[in-house]
């Protein structure tokens, strides 16, 4: 068990730093339930590798076309929270029985943060929201491998301001759907 | 009082000023009278001494001759720069110093160089004059780009020309090396560039890739990564290209890593007790500690080469400036002297000072209890400042 756990993780260390393009699926989460510290793992230099563009060719949005006119309803948050409230886990499961329907559509769930403190963490936080997500549809039978995530910390507000009727909106989880 | 920076600076439409009210630590003065300045380039390397001199916290300037410090000698215009030869002498001791500057950037590295020779002699402490601080202007709504200046706020310097998000600039392994989180291509990755030069991808893992933190010797990176999971601490050895996991919390979100000044240990930010609090860990047996139990967020650490932590902790409501040393914060202080609702702060090499954000500008705090320093004037956005070594 360790062992294929490790592959796995060789793999996926593989695809981050030196990009095999769409051949390398996401492997993340319960796939694989590292449970220690992974071991140090070879991989080439990645400062010896090329551009951003020739790296980011297995994610959906750089290779897929984005599926227009679906509006699938934003997650919402607490504050310094990625726990999914139950009022929120209704929507979670609309996105599921679409991607269900939709065999042929995949998923990258974003994650987004109010503006308040660390940039760097918010960055974090928000990948942790995309995640729960995801793992809450992977929980609901989607493929793992049609959902990827990304953090846009708080970069990119819903909503400009301040004070908490701003912000709850912007404590959020969206979905983009692109066509395989 | 205002001084004018670099005809440079200002021809770039950066009307930069720095407001130099430092008053609180005790100080030797220092007399520039015997300093024969001709041209419009002596006049700089002058005004550009000056300004260093105070911002080093050390001296203060004497208006005669009288200093405890003499600096004697001449600056001969040479076409577009100046030939500097002088003696700085104080009780008992003295050095000579000569330099040839061929521009107008020249003259202010010549003179940054001159009092950085002068506080390592006289003070036997650490020049901050020929360093550098990184920063972001955001502009709005997944907009920003990266800047640089010198650390007396004059050479500012457009990096990115991306009007995209930009998280977390740092200093690599000199001063013209940084490595930031950018989401240009519409997701987080860690770039590596060169001011003035290209830029490489460091890490594009699927999902985050964040946090790049040089270590001291430059041959490791600390980094935060999601392709397992969630967010976790990495680090990245890039003489081997080997990857080992430093942080297991299922449940946590980590960020911010800041290596310690041997290298044996990285400081980061992890959510795993709810709020973010900063942790420490052994980067050998991979064991975490807390380090934070004051206040309702402790972020952005950063760890001087003299061994202690600053860090933005929100205590009632407000982000401040707060210092400990590596066992804790039972014993941390708030920074004296900082303006409200500072944020991001990062040393400068001789663990005295400090630059933070507050206000949308930056601003220089002084350990020793001098008034805070406002670095940029300019209209703008600026924020998540470091400070090169």
């Amino acid at each position: 068990m360790m062992k294929s756990r490790m592959m796995i993780a060789n793999f996926a260390l593989v695809c981050g730093l030196l990009g095999l393009g769409t051949g390398c699926s996401w492997f993340g989460g319960e796939d694989t339930p590292l449970n220690t510290p992974t071991e140090p793992t070879v991989v080439a230099n990645p400062t010896d590798e090329g551009t951003g563009a020739s790296l980011a060719g297995s994610r959906f949005e750089d290779t897929l076309k984005k599926v227009e006119g679906i509006t699938l309803s934003p997650v919402y948050f607490a504050f310094d929270s990625y726990a999914l409230a139950p009022s929120e886990t209704a929507k979670i499961e609309q996105v599921a029985k679409h991607l269900i329907a939709n065999a042929s559509q995949v998923l990258v769930v974003e994650g987004h943060c109010d503006a308040r403190g660390s940039a760097e963490y918010n960055l974090a936080l928000g990948e942790n929201r995309a995640q729960s997500i995801r793992t809450h549809l992977t929980n609901l039978g989607v493929d793992g491998n049609r959902i990827q995530t990304r953090s846009f910390g708080s970069e990119k507000p819903a909503m400009a301001g301040s004070g908490e009727a701003v912000w709850k909106m912007n404590r959020r989880g969206e979905f983009a759907l692109y066509q395989k | 009082m205002f001084v004018s920076l670099s005809d440079k600076a200002l021809a770039q439409g950066d009307p930069l000023h720095i407001t130099i009210t430092k008053t609180g630590a005790k100080k030797d003065s220092v007399s520039l009278a015997g300093l024969r300045a001709s041209g419009a380039n002596g006049q700089l390397f002058v005004q550009t001494l000056k300004r260093d001199l105070e911002l080093s916290g050390w001296f203060k300037l004497s208006s005669g001759n009288d200093g405890t410090i003499n600096v004697v000698g001449a600056l001969i215009e040479t076409g577009s720069g100046i030939q500097s030869s002088c003696k700085v002498a104080w009780p008992g001791k003295s050095f000579n110093w000569t330099r040839t500057a061929a521009s107008s950037t020249e003259v202010r590295q010549a003179a940054h160089a001159l009092a950085d020779e002068m506080v390592e002699q006289i003070k036997k402490e650490k020049g901050i004059a020929s360093t550098r601080i990184v920063f972001i202007n955001r502009r709005g709504s997944n907009n920003g780009d990266v800047y640089v200046c010198d650390a007396d706020g004059g050479g500012m310097y457009q990096v990115t020309h991306d009007s995209a998000g930009v998280i977390g600039p740092q200093w690599g392994v000199n001063r013209n090396d940084l490595i930031y989180t950018s989401l240009k291509p519409g997701y987080p990755m860690l770039m590596r560039q060169t001011i003035g030069g290209g830029r490489k991808t460091l890490a594009n893992f699927k999902g985050l890739n964040t946090g790049g933190a040089f270590s001291p010797e430059g041959r490791r990176i600390a980094l935060i990564l999601s392709y397992q999971g969630n967010a976790e601490l990495y680090v990245l050895d890039l003489g081997t290209s080997k990857v080992a996991r430093m942080t297991n919390t299922p449940l946590g979100a980590e960020s911010s890593p800041c290596w310690s000044p041997d290298g044996r240990s990285i400081i980061y930010v992890s959510d795993t007790a709810k709020s973010p609090q900063l942790y420490v860990v052994d980067v050998e047996s991979r064991v975490s500690k807390r380090l934070t139990l004051k206040g309702s967020q402790n972020v952005n650490p950063s760890w001087s080469s003299k061994g202690q932590i600053c860090y933005a902790t929100l205590r009632g409501g407000t982000f401040q400036i707060a210092m400990m040393n590596p066992a804790g914060d039972a014993s941390s202080e708030i920074v004296p002297g900082q303006p409200e609702g500072c944020e991001d702060p990062s040393w400068a090499l001789d663990g005295r000072h400090i630059i933070c954000s507050a206000r949308n500008t930056l601003y220089i705090l002084d350990t020793l209890g001098d008034p805070a320093v406002r670095l940029i004037n300019a209209s703008g956005n600026w924020r998540s400042p470091d400070w090169s070594k």
